[in-house]
């Protein structure tokens, strides 16, 4: 008997529904994270405010390179529904816990997609899925960065304004 | 469509239960649904999408709803075929559904072993 199911998509249906909701992720943390970025704007966090847009632009990317994948593979990505964004923090710190929070998050679920994958030695989405494990270093280390300013400036006086000077500077290098 | 425009012994029997059963033609790429007296051609997406619409159906809300009948009307996007199944039947359904599936799942590890050793 033929593998129709085969001949029509690389990928099995498991992970296509392990990508599709990856996908799903992806857009709400790109749309989290542009949430944020309207908090900080309006707040007077100016450089937060572009650090934060960017990495929304940065997430949706993310969510295009996973849907372009499902598709080319032959299987059918799911343009996802996004809802129950928070809109509202506390304070300028919380903005960052939730935003290393949500980063934590992503990188478990790709750890999952990851095992799955091993286990049905789907190796192909495994070389795949390297590129975001690679990625959650860089956006891991960013969110930790960013957070990790508030212990060493101090949110007193000037505080706040000082660390939000600094967050657009944040970034990784591998050396 | 009537099954006795398909030659059956051209198909291939997937999986069968008490109240349907579904086959593979190997020379067209398609399957063939045979549940409800209805005898359905699907391609590999649209079965896909049957068997995902069928597992969505909530049959517990369905018995429990006292303002509709037991029983729902199944189709979707792209598909030219409609069922009015009643409780019974969309468990049954699901059943070919999923043993349907597990047979793939069956078939594709049989072959993925048969191209290791080949190729």
């Amino acid at each position: 008997m033929k593998d129709l199911m085969r001949i029509k998509s690389l990928i099995s249906q498991d992970i296509e529904t392990l990508l599709n909701q990856q996908i799903k992720k992806e857009a709400h943390s790109s749309s989290l994270y542009l949430s944020m970025s309207s908090w900080c704007d309006q707040n007077g966090f100016d450089f937060s405010a572009d650090y934060f847009a960017k990495q929304s632009e940065e997430e949706r990317l993310h969510q295009l390179k996973l849907f372009k994948y499902v598709l080319d593979m032959g299987g059918n990505a799911i343009s996802p529904e996004v809802t129950g964004i928070k809109t509202e923090f506390l304070g300028f710190r919380e903005v960052f816990e939730d935003a290393l929070e949500a980063e934590i998050a992503i990188t478990q679920s790709f750890k999952n997609i990851y095992a799955r994958c091993q286990k049905e030695q789907d190796f192909v989405t495994m070389e795949f899925l390297n590129w975001f494990l690679k990625e959650q270093r860089e956006e891991e280390y960013k969110a930790r960065r960013a957070l990790e300013l508030f212990e060493v400036i101090g949110e007193e006086g000037t505080g706040r304004w000082e660390i939000d000077k600094h967050v657009n500077k944040i970034s990784y290098s591998e050396q | 469509m009537e099954k006795a425009c398909v030659d059956i012994n051209e198909l291939i029997n997937v999986f069968s239960n008490t109240q349907g059963s579904v086959y593979q033609s190997d020379k067209l790429n398609c399957f063939y649904v045979d549940f409800g007296g209805k005898f359905a051609r699907y391609n590999c997406i649209s079965l896909q999408k049957l068997k995902k619409v069928i597992e969505d159906i909530d049959i517990e809300a369905l018995l429990l709803n006292t303002n509709r009948a037991d029983f729902e009307l199944v189709t979707f996007n792209g598909c030219e075929h409609i069922y009015l199944l009643s409780a019974l039947e969309i468990v049954a359904f699901k059943d070919l559904l999923q043993g349907t599936f597990t047979m793939f799942k069956l078939n594709h590890m049989v072959n993925d072993c048969l191209n290791r050793l080949v190729y």
